[in-house]
């Protein structure tokens, strides 16, 4: 003897005979979701950004003028024999200025004035990918500095500040998440309460001759997977859309480029982590609301 | 079947029962009677689990039902039939589903619930009348549907509290005409009742409660 056939029995009819509550719970849930996964997207894509932008690091070491050129390229070639790099490119004073007034042309007045030697000749170092991290690339420009060089620049510090304000950014949406996630439980609970609460005369008896728990919470429980399916798929379902229709638009107009050159999708991971999610939640409202009846059952 | 050992059962400061100390044997045939508010609900309440006493101990069908907690009250249940003055149909179920439900929550498969359903509904007079609702009987006919699921398990104790109570001379009288045929099949059967015309026309052992103690018996 099995209850499973009468508990799947009880819980399809269930979902259908409370078809619009259900739907209400899984709007819920997909609300939920679509907030999650739209904050998930930026992240993933800010993510990928910062990446790229740390594989991306040059290290800029600028002449002091007096230094003589064969000088400048025998350290050019002692920075290459470096493990650490992958690239090193000397940049004359005259390729810089040519640059500077290509780049921008309203300063090429200036720079006829300023004469010579206003823009030192330089170093671009190019590091290893797996040589990027914060810590790495600053210990490496520490290393160079010395008395041939005027001045180090390189641009992960404001990657680092970047990198604060994405944590910060995260931080705040695992806090907001959690709050949302909170009140559509309490959402779910309260419209699951209401299903519940329309079937207490039949769960009454069922309690009156002998069902247990198990019997009597099981079919609320598929009940809120698939909810929480249903409202997680059409979560994902939105943020595609939005992804498409909008983020792409916008795409084109900033005219951004990041990672590999496109706003990229959740990955298949985070699509399984918001299914799981929406069962999770859908299971937990009618928990919540089926606990509720038990304790207060005779 | 049932003993009752100096239960105590108290609502705040409000005694519902004091004091009370019974035996009902395998298969007896019982009353409980008394006024209003003298502890007869209270005391059926006590035996299929609803509640527990303050104090006392309180035995069903072998069964501590002074120290149940919730995962062990279920299988007490399944071994109690209970009747009740207002039914308990579920309105949006039909006879059958009604009646098969006792057999539903124990796993019972759906073809031996058929006809096990077949069976106990001809025994309570309500052959062909499976896809009824509830609504659509007469008060008569959803006291037998209330006594059909409660007998469909073949529990050892029944217990009914006020079963004729909603019901005219004639359908109280086919009621409990069901529940002797059920005690004389070795049912033990507690009925809480008022009803004095019904207690002499089925004479019984009776159980008199008055303020919630135990009077005589």
């Amino acid at each position: 003897m099995t209850t499973l056939p009468h508990v799947l029995r009880r819980a399809v009819r269930s979902l259908w005979e409370n078809l619009s509550l259900n739907l209400v719970a899984s709007g819920v849930i997909a609300a939920a979701l679509m907030l999650a996964g739209v904050y998930l997207t930026v992240i993933v894509n800010l993510e990928g950004m910062v990446s790229s932008w740390e594989r991306d690091v040059h290290v800029s070491a600028y002449f002091y003028s007096d230094v003589p050129v064969d000088r400048r390229f025998a350290i050019k070639d002692d920075i290459a024999r470096l493990s650490e790099v992958t690239d090193v490119r000397y940049i004359s004073e005259e390729a810089a200025r040519s640059y500077l007034a290509d780049k921008v042309p309203e300063v090429q007045d200036i720079l006829g004035e300023l004469g010579d030697g206003v823009l030192p000749a330089s170093l671009e170092i190019t590091l290893r990918e797996d040589f990027t991290g914060p810590a790495q690339v600053g210990g490496f420009a520490e290393q160079l500095k010395g008395p041939d060089f005027e001045d180090i620049d390189y641009g992960q510090e404001w990657v680092q500040r970047f990198n604060t304000f994405l944590s910060l950014l995260q931080a705040l949406g695992v806090a907001m998440g959690g709050l949302i996630l909170t009140a559509s439980v309490f959402l779910v609970a309260n419209a699951m309460h209401l299903v519940v609460y329309t079937r207490r005369p039949e769960l009454e008896t069922m309690k009156l001759v002998g069902a247990t728990w198990g019997f009597i919470s099981t079919p609320f429980l598929i009940e809120g997977a698939v909810q929480g399916l249903v409202g997680a798929g059409l979560a994902i379902a939105g943020v595609y859309g939005l992804h498409h229709f909008l983020l792409l638009r916008l795409q084109e107009t900033l005219q951004l480029t990041i990672g590999g050159g496109t706003l990229a999708f959740l990955p298949t991971a985070h699509l399984l982590g918001l299914l799981l999610a929406g069962v999770a939640l859908g299971i937990l409202g009618c928990l919540t609301a089926v606990r509720r009846f038990w304790t207060a059952a005779a | 079947m049932i003993r009752l050992y100096h239960v105590h059962k108290a609502y705040g400061q409000v005694p519902a029962l004091d004091d009370v100390s019974f035996q009902l044997p395998k298969g007896e045939f019982c009353y409980v009677t008394g006024p209003s508010g003298a502890g007869k609900s209270t005391l059926l309440r006590l035996l299929y689990g609803a509640e527990l006493p303050s104090s006392g101990k309180l035995l069903v069908g072998g069964v501590d039902a002074s120290k149940l907690n919730g995962r062990q009250l279920p299988f007490l249940r399944r071994n109690i039939g209970v009747v009740f003055q207002d039914f308990k149909l579920i309105p949006s179920r039909n006879v059958h589903d009604n009646v098969g439900l006792a057999l539903e929550v124990l796993g019972t498969d759906r073809g031996q619930i058929d006809r096990r359903v077949r069976a106990v509904l001809h025994t309570v007079g309500l052959r062909g009348k499976e896809g009824r609702l509830p609504a659509a009987l007469s008060g008569g006919e959803q006291q037998r549907v209330a006594v059909a699921r409660a007998i469909i398990n073949d529990p050892a104790i029944i217990l009914a509290d006020e079963p004729t109570g909603n019901l005219d001379g004639a359908m109280a009288v086919e009621v409990m005409e069901i529940l002797r045929a059920v005690n004389l099949r070795g049912t033990t059967i507690l009925i809480a009742t008022h009803d004095a015309a019904l207690m002499n026309r089925f004479p019984a052992r009776r159980l008199h409660f008055q303020g919630g103690k135990l009077v005589s018996q």
